[in-house]
């Protein structure tokens, strides 16, 4: 029986808890790094690690990760896990070792690069993402790609709900691609495909924004999802207000109304949209604070000759 | 020339497990015409050594170049190679005895299981045992066979259909420590019980046995799931009592003539034909359409997928589909009792066939196992 490789996890935080759970008990953890992270998730993390014997070290900056080089050194890993780190890793860490370094990225590569794959999924209308397995190289999310282990994204997942399916999925993945280093002879993998790949950046305002005239009730609907919980809420401006919409669902009821106002209020406040379909939102968030549609409509004498 | 990898188990009391694989495979590519099919085999023991398993299959990918491969395994060996067969981008067809319940039934456009459906079969059996009257049942099972979920199976089916579990009897792992002795204890406080049990191989025989040495003549309702029904076991069976039946997968008697055909076919390889060989029969089938997929979608994987969800084949024990949602193929089972032959040793006879079973499928696997766990690795039956 070959001895038992050591992984070295980076991690960002809580997305990698089930990993780390399922690696350690299967006695693969040899130590953790975090980079950013809130205080109690690194005094958590650095319980953890103590309880159990594991090195343990935080990165709160950019700057911190020069120390990473000598830590690796003194740990002596057989190979690093990344999950969720949100620093890259510069080519001095890197020397380490060839194909050391495995980033489990949670989008499917190479067509989703960048810090938030599961917006954009979201946001992008997709039925499947995946849990893409890829070596690391001086790029973000460009090392030849192990594999991608694919997931079914199911109506109406949010963007926190899918985050926590991928979490639990991560961490069957993460098990997998150990034992594959512990009795593979030989891992095979592929140069990422550069004609299909693409780099979305981090998504600011213009990408969480609604725009009312061009965009389908299913989009709108999509993104709502999308920025539910990180956004709190899809940007959008209703009755000349600011606001952002957590939660709502597709209405199939034809209008004639102009797109972004309001056709009837209910339960639920009920948006026309470009393409004749409505939307009723469930929860807003307004300058007021967090509230369900009826509530804000309490708060709007203005509609009080919209049919209801 | 196209190359099909098949990884064979072995097992103590099935001895034949990895020829009956192997042949059933070969037998079935000859019969549909493809004799130009290289097979390439790799020994991975009783299937539970991750390492022999994981380095059995990396050999047929990376060394042979194997167009797919077959492998009696159950579904943790196969996570264990899921992330192989993602990176090879190649399908694994798993030939499972369907023991098992795994947590999460997965879904990877590279893995199907093509599936005996024991867990399902001993479901439906215990459901059987309720509508034929008993409200109490006893889980009788063993120290190998009682670590697969099938437990969880046969318990949960019963009790979702209104019956009780008074007791539970788990006897040991070597002749010499299999008792059923506490069952009559059992019997006496509960004596409207049906046994629910669960069997496989040579603890069959010990059972039978036993069964009969200690209530001959009490026609004691015993329950079996597919393997407890197996024929080449049941053949050399002393048989125990007028009131045994059950679900099977696969009988000699079948009537139909995909079955006469396998049977003879087999036969004339002078073997006897099994659950094991028409599992690898069937496969053929299955590796058949894959590689015709293959060609078709120019290896991509999703569609390949797609193609197979899709795919029904008529194979000895009727028509075969697959389950989209986990990519596991769906079979006729057989409402069946025991009876004796002129040796006084059993033999199956089919009442009809059971009804249901896709729907059953889908409540088993929409069952919250509450925390029960199998440790074991091994494909069933391998020890």
């Amino acid at each position: 029986m070959e001895a038992q490789k050591k992984i070295l996890v980076l991690c960002g935080g809580k997305f990698a808890f089930k990993a780390l759970q399922l690696l350690a008990f299967e006695k693969f953890i040899c130590a953790i790094g975090i980079g950013k992270g809130s205080h109690t998730i690194i005094d958590a993390l650095e319980r953890e690690a103590e309880d159990n014997n594991f090195g343990f070290k935080s990165f709160p900056n950019t700057k911190s990760i020069s120390e990473m080089r000598t830590w690796i050194d003194r740990i002596q890993p057989d190979y690093i896990f990344c999950i969720s780190f949100p620093f890259l890793l510069p080519e001095s860490v890197l020397a380490y070792g060839e194909n050391k370094f495995i980033n489990f990225h949670p989008g499917p590569l190479p067509q989703y690069r960048g810090p938030m794959p599961i917006f954009e999924v979201l946001k992008n209308q997709e039925t499947e993402t995946a849990i893409c397995a890829h070596f690391m190289n001086s790029k973000f999310d460009e090392g030849n790609i192990i594999f991608n282990d694919p997931i079914v994204i199911e109506t109406g997942d949010t963007y926190g709900k899918l985050t926590v399916k991928l979490s639990e999925h991560l961490a069957q993945v993460a098990l997998n691609t150990a034992n594959m280093l512990q009795f593979g002879n030989n891992i095979p993998n592929e140069p990422q495909d550069e004609t299909r790949s693409y780099y979305y950046e981090k998504p600011d305002l213009s990408d969480t924004y609604i725009n009312w005239k061009r965009m389908t009730a299913e989009e709108i609907i999509s993104l709502i999802n999308a920025c539910n919980p990180w956004n709190n809420g899809a940007d959008a401006t209703l009755l000349g207000e600011q606001i952002k919409i957590i939660s709502a669902h597709l209405l199939n009821e034809p209008h004639e109304n102009q797109p972004g106002t309001i056709v009837s209020f209910t339960t639920t406040l009920n948006i026309a949209c470009e393409d004749k379909k409505q939307i009723a939102i469930e929860i807003l968030s307004a300058d007021q604070g967090i509230m369900t549609a009826s509530q804000f409509i309490e708060l709007k004498p203005v509609l009080a000759g919209i049919p209801n | 020339m196209q190359t099909i990898g098949i990884l064979l188990a072995r097992s103590t009391y099935y001895q034949s497990i990895s020829f009956d694989l192997y042949e059933g495979l070969r037998s079935g590519l000859k019969h549909l015409g493809k004799n130009d099919i290289r097979i390439v085999t790799e020994n991975i023991g009783f299937g539970a050594d991750k390492q022999q398993c994981y380095r059995s299959a990396e050999k047929l990918l990376l060394e042979e170049n194997v167009s797919l491969v077959i492998a009696y395994i159950g579904h943790r060996m196969a996570q264990l190679l899921r992330p192989l067969f993602l990176a090879a981008n190649k399908m694994l067809i798993v030939l499972d005895a369907g023991a098992n319940l795994p947590h999460e039934w997965p879904a990877c456009p590279n893995i199907f299981y093509h599936s005996l459906h024991n867990s399902l079969g001993a479901s439906i059996a215990a459901r059987q045992a309720v509508n034929d009257g008993y409200t109490s049942a006893g889980m009788v099972t063993g120290y190998y066979d009682g670590g697969y979920l099938h437990t969880y199976g046969i318990s949960k089916g019963f009790e979702e259909n209104g019956g009780k579990i008074t007791f539970n009897h788990a006897t040991g792992y070597k002749e010499d420590d299999f008792t059923i002795a506490p069952l009559k204890d059992h019997l006496e406080k509960f004596p409207n019980s049906a046994l629910l049990s669960l069997f496989s191989g040579d603890f069959v025989h010990w059972y039978f046995e036993a069964i009969k040495n200690s209530f001959e003549g009490k026609n004691i309702p015993i329950y079996l799931p597919p393997f407890g029904l197996e024929e080449m076991m049941l053949a050399d069976a002393e048989y125990p009592g007028d009131n045994i039946k059950g679900i099977a997968a696969w009988s000699k008697k079948i009537d139909s003539e995909e079955n006469k055909i396998f049977i003879e076919t087999i036969t004339a390889t002078n073997r006897t034909p099994n659950i094991f060989s028409l599992l690898s029969w069937e496969s053929a089938s299955l590796a058949l359409k894959v590689i015709e997929l293959i060609d078709l979608s120019k290896n991509n994987m999703t569609q390949i997928a797609s193609g197979i969800k899709s795919f029904t084949f008529k194979s000895p024990r009727g028509t075969i589909y697959f389950d989209s949602k986990t990519n596991t193929s769906i079979s006729p089972l057989y409402n069946s009792t025991i009876i004796p032959n002129s040796e006084g040793k059993c033999e199956i006879q089919i009442e009809s066939i059971a009804n249901d079973v896709f729907e059953h499928f889908q409540k088993l696997t929409n069952q919250n196992l509450n925390n029960s766990t199998s440790a074991w690795y091994n494909s069933y039956t391998c020890i």
